[in-house]
């Protein structure tokens, strides 16, 4: 019993991917630059003079009017996909598919919201 | 006769510029080493960034391409007296760089600028990009991509974001080829940075415009 035990808990472990993409490291890394660290809009390259205020992560009601399909596409293509300023990167050859999966995931964590569907 | 007296002459000039040239690159790997500065900025390529930790985890820029990047002549002058590059501290959002790089003396500085010189990539062909203001290139630095977002240079009313390295003097800083070689092939040089790759998104005729573009700034 505690064989089969042993080899079922090796087996997950084993089928688990070997680095799960960490949302909120992600985060940090490159999106508080612009949108800080608490998702805010207020990251250090936003200053007096910033030509446009990065989104604010923590208004729930603007971020409902997004889908998460909406939030992929300008991760993956940049501001311009939404008709918003081309400040926003594109970081489709930057981010893995589940990496940006990842920061979907975090951003629906700092807005508390579950976005349109 | 004469010809081949002066073709000697020459020749053995040359072999002894280069001989001192030599020394003067080992005598800078070895204060390059005495001074530590290997602690906070590797030397030796590749790249050995695998993951973001491992990025987090650097004091200091990696020079295993340094002679690639820089320009002599500024590299021999900022090791005497550094001057904050990054508005912010080296992997840092809230921390302001402390401007506390330690100095080196005039012989040691030239030494270390002759060792890192040495410290070159295949993938930065020379001569390709040179100084030029390229409209495209503005149009694309300034307005198409948000390199201004993150880098400073030196505009007319927005300067640009304090997360990148400062571009105000990046012609006297940067080797022009390099700033070419490094939005070609990214990964290559930096495997994880707040930088987006651009390669697939800018094609080469852009990467060439911001680059020329970017070696005005002075």
């Amino acid at each position: 019993m505690l064989r089969f035990f042993i080899a079922t808990v090796l087996a997950l472990f084993c089928a688990a991917p070997a680095f799960a993409a960490d949302g909120e490291q992600l985060y940090k890394f490159y999106c508080a630059q612009c949108h800080g660290l608490q998702g805010k809009g207020d990251g250090p390259n936003v200053t007096k003079d910033f030509p446009v205020d990065p989104r604010n992560f923590t208004k729930a009601d603007e971020m409902n009017k997004l889908s998460d399909a909406d939030i992929r596409n300008v991760i993956l293509d940049g501001g311009p996909v939404a008709n918003k300023s081309p400040m926003m990167p594109p970081w489709s050859k930057t981010l893995a598919k589940d990496e940006v999966d990842a920061l979907v995931k975090h951003l629906r964590s700092i807005c508390k919201c579950k976005g349109k569907t | 006769m004469r010809r081949t007296t002066t073709t000697v002459f020459f020749a053995a000039a040359l072999a002894l510029a280069s001989g001192i040239a030599r020394a003067d690159a080992a005598a800078g790997a070895k204060t390059y080493q005495a001074k530590k500065c290997q602690d906070c900025h590797y030397a030796d390529g590749p790249a050995r960034e695998k993951t973001l930790a491992d990025q987090l985890a650097k004091k200091g820029p990696e020079l295993w391409y340094a002679g690639s990047k820089f320009r002599k002549e500024w590299l021999g002058k900022w090791l005497q007296d550094p001057k904050p590059i990054r508005a912010l501290k080296y992997n840092s959002l809230t921390e302001k760089n402390p401007g506390n790089h330690p100095k080196l003396a005039a012989t040691e500085a030239t030494d270390v600028a002759d060792f890192l010189m040495t410290k070159t990539s295949p993938l930065v062909k020379d001569g390709v990009v040179k100084p030029k203001a390229n409209p495209k290139g503005r149009l694309v630095f300034t307005k198409n991509m948000p390199c201004s977002g993150c880098h400073q240079f030196p505009g007319q009313k927005f300067t640009g974001g304090l997360n990148g390295p400062s571009l105000t003097q990046a012609g006297e800083r940067l080797n022009p080829d390099w700033i070419l070689a490094y939005l070609k092939d990214t990964r290559t040089f930096k495997p994880l940075r707040q930088m987006p790759v651009f390669a697939g998104i800018l094609n080469e005729q852009d990467m060439v415009a911001v680059a020329e573009f970017v070696a005005t700034f002075k």
